[in-house]
């Protein structure tokens, strides 16, 4: 169970696109490198993810790239096994988002209008908004594996536990209402907190849908 | 006692040499039960404690009771993260048929467990009302206070119970070791009619072949 997951991922990652995959394996494989050795990364990745919600994305990504490449050259990247140099690191990281950036205007919801031939009807906001919301996609599906890297736990193991949470807890709403009443604190507690895990496995199954 | 096929519990495994959970398994399992401390006091009550034995395990409403009031050692209701985990590698090791070794391994902490009353003695109908946790046959129990018992109080305090989980430990060592052996003689038998009923086979076609 220990080393499965990042054999799984590392299938994962060579499934996706060619083009992508080098560029993702060096960045995926550096992270979990830098995780191994440096539990403390952990701790800021949350919250830098967080705040990358908050805000406009494209700007905020790359605050991020920033951010990690600043913490990792407080923390001593020549601990990693690679060895890679901070600045080379840097820039493989802007690089990659500017190349995310071209592929967005070639991708594909874009590219049906542009077979249309409405290139030149388009506004330059609408191609900022539709741009962004990309970006925000393809860096919520960054961000599962990110959050899966630092939790250590199998997305599918976290699924199963929800749902399984879920059923349980849900039995247990039934015994509260009939034994203490719907209106008692404790109740409302369950129900919020049912409610809580509902959305949250909705939200998972419509970013794995999309 | 069975665990349900798919549940969460069932994708743990134990370490066989010192029946623990592994530091990912034991956060994995800190996740569910955060999952299942819907308020949020590190703690589950007995309902959410039924409902979720119920959901994961065969085990009826009046074994669950025992199992919350053998667990609950402060007595103060609630079951926290320590007891949980220690009723998790009893339902594994079960599950895993690792009973002995389990209670080998852990003589101490099951003996408290048994020791409903702190009177420091466990006696025969303890072992009888936890029988379907630790699967001690009825036979083994007869034999336990009649070899163990060295006091005579028909109770087992502690150095007498650790004495019966040594025996017991070199019973089940046994038992393996004959299974082992019976498996392997199985499997060599098999292979000898395979290797036979090939040599009458190749008997037979060379037969036909000259006629």
């Amino acid at each position: 169970m220990e080393e499965k997951p990042f054999k799984a991922l590392a299938k994962s990652s060579g499934r996706q696109g060619s083009g992508k995959s080098s560029r993702h394996s060096d960045i995926r494989k550096l992270w979990t490198t830098a995780t191994l050795s440096q539990p403390k990364v952990n701790v800021a990745l949350s919250s830098v993810c967080d705040d990358s919600e908050a805000s406009s994305v494209g700007g905020n990504t790359r605050r991020w790239y920033d951010q990690k490449a600043g913490r990792h050259s407080d923390i001593g990247w020549e601990d990693s096994e690679d060895g890679e140099d901070k600045d080379s690191f840097r820039q493989e990281e802007l690089e990659e988002h500017s190349l995310l950036e071209l592929q967005l205007h070639g991708g594909s919801s874009l590219g049906s209008r542009l077979e249309e031939g409405d290139d030149d009807a388009r506004t330059e906001t609408e191609r900022s908004s539709s741009m962004s919301s990309l970006n925000f996609s393809k860096h919520t599906h960054h961000r599962a594996y990110w959050v899966e890297q630092q939790s250590r736990l199998p997305l599918p193991l976290r699924e199963l536990m929800e749902n399984e949470a879920l059923e349980i807890l849900t039995k247990a709403l039934q015994s509260y209402r009939s034994g203490i009443g719907r209106d008692h604190f404790l109740t409302k507690q369950l129900q919020r907190h049912i409610e809580g895990l509902k959305r949250r496995r909705n939200k998972r199954l419509h970013v794995s849908v999309h | 006692m069975k665990l349900k096929k798919g549940s969460f519990l069932w994708y743990l495994y134990l370490d066989k040499l010192y029946c623990l959970l592994s530091v990912r398994n034991v956060k994995a399992l800190v996740d569910y039960f955060h999952l299942l401390d819907v308020h949020h006091k590190n703690t589950l009550n007995d309902v959410l404690f039924y409902h979720f034995l119920h959901h994961v395990t065969n085990l009826t409403r009046t074994q669950i009771n025992i199992v919350f009031n053998m667990l609950d050692w402060s007595a103060v209701g609630e079951i926290g993260f320590d007891q949980f985990y220690m009723l998790v590698c009893i339902l594994l090791a079960q599950e895993n048929r690792l009973e002995e070794r389990f209670i080998f391994r852990h003589s101490r902490p099951v003996f408290e467990l048994l020791d409903v009353d702190g009177e420091l003695r466990v006696g025969a109908a303890n072992f009888h009302m936890y029988n379907f946790l630790f699967n001690i046959k009825r036979q083994e129990l007869r034999e336990l206070y009649h070899d163990f018992d060295i006091t005579g109080d028909r109770r087992l305090n502690y150095k007498e119970f650790k004495l019966f989980t040594i025996f017991f430990m070199d019973k089940y060592q046994e038992r393996q070791k004959a299974e082992k052996e019976k498996a392997l003689l199985e499997k060599k038998r098999s292979r000898q009619v395979n290797v036979s009923q090939k040599k009458s086979l190749l008997g037979l076609n060379g037969s036909e072949s000259r006629i």
